[in-house]
């Protein structure tokens, strides 16, 4: 719909919400009126004004479904008002939001939204968000700083909440329930069976539990043993468990020590920003809790108490840069990746590591090659700072043999070569790879790109699981494109692939070598030309980690089964720009029959497949394998399932309160054993790819939450 | 992954087995969903459908039905794409004009569309009022692929 500056009626209507938060824009207002506002209808139309009450229109008909009405954000879009986006973008210029918003928004393609209608929802943006200063219509070059045109009265009107509680909010101390006995590297690398003590349970990544009561043949009697809500908000969970201890992440930066037996509360550490956004996991090293926030912060929390140790800034928060997944703890290093690095800022992203003792900065780890540094020169001749991607948001794993850290690294940004102005010879080094980094030096051991120059949001960040297999050391990876990648992780060399869901970006894989040859149109994809291609951004396999289990040799996935419409979106190469820059669209992926949920099993000698389950509901958490042969895993439509992790036969499912999503984890105190999980919101294109193709699943938007279960007691 | 060419045998044999027909049949089936979307157009590309399409020699029988669209159908074809990859037309069928009812060729295939339907490179679009480039779509794979 295109929207006519001149009718008045239905944007007075329209915009009725925005009187609220802006009353100096109502009638009364006493600053002297602009003299255009005594100007004929068409010139008044031209005023900052009007243009935020038109944009009030095209932003409810355009933007509205992600961000919100009142521009409060939903599951399926950040907030654009209030504290934090002004944070962001205060010291930006309405000609730079424009251009980001052009460029990236609304993901779905922005073909019936005209230049002027840009302007006006940007006007809005900024008029929701109390810039209250200005009286001349906006245009594509206005460069004054936002924050400079927010009058200090409209500012604190935008913040009519209380303020969020700030650091311990529930004390406690875990000694009253155990005593504590400090988790060191010995133990962290062979953890007691009874443990859970870091993200994927082990150094190797396994997200399995040699923990054998619960098997295949009593998972049919799994009854749940208690329940807590959690905090609301976005949240991919992986609870860490040591010694009858719960250390729960919730949304926006919480951290909750609960009673693993009893699901007692002992403390909660409030770090903030109190948003509600997602943090997947934490780390424990010694006596502490260390922790990612979501503005790219770590602290470390004392296990016993919850009190803050130490603080540390990992990257300026105002820049973008942000975190979605914390540290893994090698050797006393607390390793840790960084997202948010679209933007063209001369500022990269980075992997890092610091003093588990007291947060000292000890070494980074650039994933981005600069101009003049071995590979450098494959980003297409572009300076420095428009060369962004490479992000790690998914904690990597660690060989303490070895003293390497492996990390998936994202792909360049924007998405599309042509966005990039570069073209599909200009891999960008190290995007999309496998990473092995020194954990003592961060220096680069080796990189394997497993697709270089990525063309569709397809990113290879996800976990790397390490296998021993004889005296054979391999790494193994599943990203977006849905392929099962083997390498050798001592020297990076290929070793092999799998493809376990359909793809058709590539028309060749090299079985030596593992180069990937893309489709024509692919490489050569135009700006604002739509390209069709599997799987689609959602992943054909996503966050959600895979599980080893040693016993049969299985890498058990959570896959997901749907296909995309890709269209590059023009960015130019000015500073703060950046951004992502392409239009989606989504669909069935052919030959599924409408299923979205795999859980495949595949052998770690041979990469075949093994057996296969598909249902219509997407999978939401990972998988996790047991010493009872079991497999658990958790979907968009509230089931939760237990199969035999040798047939693939679904043993056990029960229903929970929204959908099941996070990271399971089993552990055992005083001898019995547990399964916990949790359900929660948000999860990014998992949750909203699924959510445009299989429209008929509905679930309860609220009810964050961890289930644990038992066998009943004899 | 490869898409399903398996099991053609096994339909051949029952075929056989369980058919006057005595010659070689093989029944395809295609599941109509909606074409590519986003949440601003969720709920504007709508529906779902199912088409049993039955090859003797070179023809082709087409069977389908279809419900829920957002608009009545105005058209439908069978194009020539590999699953995924929009392609051409190929041959028109027959559909109610309505947001449900059925849809129906009776076609002769070339030597190489026999072919392109064997390799999954056959689909079945639907358009509507409301959406001329198409409402519902789903490629072509034998029967027995989605046996699993
Ligand atoms: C389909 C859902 C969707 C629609 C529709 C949509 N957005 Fe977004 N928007 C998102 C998501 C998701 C992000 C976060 C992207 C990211 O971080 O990678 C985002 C990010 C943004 C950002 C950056 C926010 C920040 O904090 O830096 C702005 C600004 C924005 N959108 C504006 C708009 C405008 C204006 C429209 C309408 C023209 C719009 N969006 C339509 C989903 C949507």
């Amino acid at each position: 719909m295109h929207f006519n500056l001149l009718e008045k009626k239905s944007y007075l209507v329209l915009s009725g919400f925005l009187i609220l938060g802006l009353s100096a824009c109502g009638g009364e207002r006493t600053t002297p009126e602009p003299i255009v506002a005594a100007a004929p209808e068409v010139e008044s139309a031209l005023s900052f004004e009007n243009q935020a009450t038109a944009g009030a229109d095209s932003y409810a008909t355009n933007c509205a479904a992600c961000h919100g009405a009142n521009l409060e954000g939903s599951t399926l879009g950040p907030l654009l008002s209030g504290f934090s986006f002004i944070q962001r973008w205060g010291t930006q210029t309405p000609a730079l939001l424009l251009g980001n918003i052009q460029s990236n928004m609304p993901p779905g393609g922005n073909e019936n939204i005209s230049d002027e209608d840009f302007l006006s929802i940007v006007a809005h943006i900024l008029s929701v968000n109390g810039v209250d200063s200005i009286s001349n219509a906006l245009t594509a070059s206005s460069d004054f700083e936002i924050a400079d045109n927010i009058s200090r009265i409209i500012a604190q009107r935008q913040r009519p909440e209380p303020p969020a509680p700030q650091g311990l909010t529930v004390a406690g101390n875990t000694e009253e329930f155990v005593e504590f006995i400090p988790l060191t590297q010995e133990m962290l690398r062979d953890p007691d069976p009874a443990d859970w003590p870091m993200h994927r349970r082990n150094f190797y990544g396994h997200s399995y539990s040699p923990l054998d009561q619960i098997n295949t043949e009593n998972v049919k009697n799994l009854s749940l043993e208690w329940v807590w809500n959690m905090h609301e908000g976005d949240s991919e969970p992986a609870p860490l468990v040591y010694n009858g201890i719960i250390y729960l992440i919730n949304p926006g930066n919480v951290i909750q020590a609960l009673d693993a037996e009893s699901g007692e509360l002992i403390w909660e550490h409030w770090t903030g920003p109190a948003n509600r956004q997602d943090m997947r996991n934490i780390a424990m090293y010694d006596d502490k809790i260390i922790q990612a926030t979501t503005d790219a912060r770590l602290v470390a929390l004392d296990a016993r108490t919850g009190e803050q140790v130490w603080e540390t800034v990992v990257a300026d928060n105002t820049k973008g840069f942000a975190n979605s997944s914390g540290p893994i703890v090698a050797d006393g290093k607390v390793i840790q990746g960084l997202a948010g690095c679209a933007r063209y800022i001369p500022e990269d992203c980075y992997i890092s590591a610091y003093d588990a003792d007291n947060g000292e900065l000890l070494w980074q780890f650039v994933t981005i090659a600069k101009v003049g540094e071995l590979g450098g020169d494959t980003w297409g001749g572009l300076d420095n700072i428009f060369r962004a991607g490479g992000e790690t948001w998914i904690t990597g794993s660690y060989d303490p043999d070895l003293n390497l850290t492996y990390w998936g690294t994202a792909q360049q940004k924007p998405w599309v070569p042509v966005s990039r102005h570069m073209t599909i010879f200009d891999v960008g080094l190290y995007t999309n790879a496998t990473v092995a980094v020194d954990t003592e030096s961060g220096v680069l051991d080796w990189y394997f790109q497993h697709v270089p120059a990525e063309a569709l949001d397809l990113d290879e960040v996800f976990e790397r699981v390490l296998v021993n297999r004889g005296d054979d050391k391999f790494v193994y990876s599943i990203g977006k494109h849905g392929i099962l990648w083997k390498n050798d992780r001592v020297t990076g060399e290929f070793r092999g692939f799998q493809e376990t869901v359909f793809q058709n970006a590539f028309t060749h894989i090299d079985p030596e070598t593992g180069a990937v040859t893309y489709r024509e149109d692919i490489q050569n994809a135009q700006l604002n030309e739509w390209t069709s291609a599997c799987p689609s951004s959602a992943g054909g396999k996503d966050w959600h980690s895979m599980t080893y289990h040693p016993p049969s040799g299985l890498i058990v996935a959570p896959l997901s089964q749907t296909c995309l419409e890709n269209a590059a979106r023009e960015v130019a190469l000015v500073q703060g720009g950046g951004g992502l820059a392409a239009s989606r669209k989504f669909f069935e992926m052919p030959g599924t029959n409408g299923n979205l949920g795999k859980v495949g099993a595949y052998h770690a000698d041979t990469l075949e497949e093994v057996w296969s389950f598909q249902q219509r509901a997407s999978l939401h958490t990972g998988t996790i394998s047991t010493g009872g042969d079991l497999v658990f895993v958790g979907d968009l439509d509230r089931r939760f399932k237990a199969f035999d992790v040798n047939s693939g036969d679904v043993l056990w499912e029960t229903r929970l309160g929204t959908s099941v999503q996070g990271h399971p984890v089993s552990f055992a105190v005083n001898g019995k054993q547990y399964i916990a999980v949790t359900a929660a919101l948000g999860g990014t294109s998992p949750r909203t790819v699924p959510g445009v193709i299989a429209t008929e699943i509905t679930y309860p938007r609220w009810g964050n939450a961890i289930y644990v279960f038992s066998l009943p007691d004899e | 992954m490869k898409l399903g060419r398996k099991s053609s045998l096994f339909v051949l044999i029952s075929t056989l087995l369980f058919s006057t027909i005595t010659q070689a049949q093989e029944v395809f089936r295609a599941r109509l969903s909606p074409m590519p979307t986003t949440p601003q157009t969720v709920a504007t590309i709508l529906g779902e459908g199912e088409v049993i399409l039955t090859l003797n020699g070179n023809s082709l029988n087409v069977e389908g039905s279809f419900e829920g669209m957002s608009s009545a159908a105005t058209g439908a074809h069978i194009h020539n794409g590999p699953p995924a990859l929009p392609g051409p037309v190929i041959h028109a069928l027959e559909v109610t004009q309505a947001t449900g009812g059925s849809v129906v060729g009776e076609l002769t295939l070339t030597e190489e569309q026999v072919e392109a339907l064997h390799n999954n490179e056959f689909y079945i679009q639907i358009h509507s009022e409301s959406n001329p480039p198409g409402e519902l779509r789903g490629w072509v794979f034998l029967r027995s692929h989605f046996d699993n």
